[in-house]
């Protein structure tokens, strides 16, 4: 993986070698001459290489080829997840939300949605761990029916509580109480990530809780490096330091936000760390409707050092 | 003592080796058994590389006209390479130590600064380490046995991954 990677600015291949119908959730067929060129024309050699090893049909990607090739660079990102404690940090996130929404009277059962779960690594953690609750039901969401079948498929394995479906997240059957991403919100830019901060505006959504990259001058270098030491596969390498160099300013998150949400304060979580400039990787986008923000706050306790201003 | 610290070493590197190469390849939750069996794994391959690198050693000291200079040269490369591996293996080994602290923060940090960076330099390290240790007794067996030591250590993983690739461990 070549360092210049750090200085481009996307799209992602697993972006561009997918596509689906976003109302019917077909999967469409991806010209594979058509993301050559796109990344030709953005002059991003090494994604034309690894696009070119994928096999095709009738110039079509094959898809089983595609699907193959993210699995696995999802499970080489758990694995990053796992060193990074990941799960354990959406837990320690969620149980003071969860709490205040408790105090609040939310009713039962408490749904938490993962939207574009992958692999489902976060649910799993979640249900795996048992932390949270017995009235918490966990749930990941993606449009990719493999990556889904194989989040099932290890969810079965270990015999977990939790669920996944293909699906569009804001239009579930069973709306979810609190919406919860990892490293998504930086695939949406300006009126995307607009519309995808506004459906979170539904009656029954009592917060939301977004991971993604921490967005620093140093993170580009640190991703590329840990992505050259941890990874293998060369589209999880290209795309997680792609993701390092696309990841949202919090400033920029916020703003977003709060003129997409209105109906929720929210806050970035976590990118200060004792209140010192030590690099960070992930932060949130941490949201929750106004008449739980005391009962949140009181729940924090001391990772309320962590959280930005809410409002 | 020289001897026996590079094998204990060794030993330890070869396990995270075995580590490294089956990390991201389980996506199950608990993977502590899949884990405990890659580090086994690695600390059996690693000790396949000490007993190739002792073998060759034996043979070129039972082979020397001067078994006694060249044990001597051997010694002096084993101890300049410790000075250079043991700082690192002690800086892993506090790291560690600080990782047991049950702190999601802590523990991301000591992978921020230490276990990414230092997986990142490691074959940079191995490479000083035999620079330094040839430097102080150049020879043609020093050197080959040097070089055959750093290739055993830079290319454990590999054959990891090819066994795996055969599909010869899981």
């Amino acid at each position: 993986m070549s360092l210049s990677t750090i200085t481009r600015r996307g799209p992602e291949i697993s972006d561009a070698i997918v596509s689906f119908d976003p109302v019917t959730l077909q999967r469409k067929p991806v010209k594979k001459a058509d993301v050559l060129d796109q990344f030709r024309e953005l002059r991003n050699h090494e994604a034309v290489r690894i696009v070119q090893q994928i096999p095709e049909r009738d110039g079509v990607l094959d898809a089983t080829a595609v699907d193959k090739v993210l699995i696995t660079s999802h499970c080489e990102m758990q694995r990053m997840s796992e060193e990074f404690q990941h799960g354990k940090r959406v837990a320690e996130l969620l149980k003071p939300i969860l709490n205040a929404l408790r105090d609040g009277g939310v009713q039962n059962p408490i749904r938490i949605v993962d939207i574009g779960c992958g692999t489902g690594f976060v649910i799993r953690w979640l249900a795996a761990s048992g932390s949270l609750g017995d009235d918490v039901e966990l749930m990941g969401v993606d449009f990719n029916v493999a990556l889904l079948g194989e989040a099932q498929r290890l969810a079965a394995v270990e015999n977990l509580r939790c669920k996944f479906a293909v699906a569009n997240a804001f239009q579930l059957d069973e709306p979810a109480t609190v919406f919860i991403s990892t490293g998504i919100l930086h695939h949406f830019r300006d009126q995307d990530l607009s519309y995808l901060l506004q459906q979170h505006c539904r009656p029954e959504t009592c917060a939301f809780v977004h991971f993604d990259f921490h967005s620093s001058p140093m993170a580009p270098l640190g991703s590329w490096l840990f992505h050259a030491v941890r990874m293998r596969e060369p589209l999880a390498k290209h795309d997680g330091v792609l993701s390092a160099a696309r990841a949202h300013k919090s400033r920029y998150l916020l703003e977003m936000t709060r003129a997409a949400a209105p109906e929720f304060i929210s806050a970035i979580y976590g990118t200060r760390l004792w209140r010192m400039p030590i690099p960070r990787v992930f932060h949130s986008l941490v949201g929750i409707r106004p008449k739980y923000r005391e009962a949140f706050i009181r729940n924090m306790g001391n990772r309320i050092a962590s959280l930005g201003k809410i409002e | 003592m020289i001897a026996v610290l590079l094998w204990l070493l060794a030993t330890v590197d070869s396990a995270f080796i075995g580590y490294r190469e089956a990390a991201g390849r389980n996506a199950l939750i608990d993977k502590t058994a899949y884990y405990r069996h890659a580090l086994i794994r690695g600390a059996l391959f690693g000790q396949v590389a000490v007993l190739i690198a002792g073998v060759i050693t034996a043979l070129a000291l039972v082979s020397s006209s001067d078994a006694r200079a060249l044990f001597s040269n051997l010694e002096l490369v084993g101890a300049r390479m410790l000075i250079v591996y043991v700082p690192y293996a002690l800086i892993i080994l506090i790291t560690f130590c600080v990782r047991a602290f049950p702190s999601v923060d802590i523990r991301s940090i000591t992978s921020v600064l230490i276990f990414g960076p230092f997986t990142f330099i490691r074959p940079v390290v191995v490479l000083a380490g035999a620079v330094w240790g040839i430097v102080a007794a150049p020879g043609a067996i020093t050197i080959a046995l040097t070089a055959l030591i750093v290739t055993l250590m830079l290319g454990l993983g590999g054959a990891l991954s090819w066994f795996r690739s055969r599909r010869l461990i899981s």
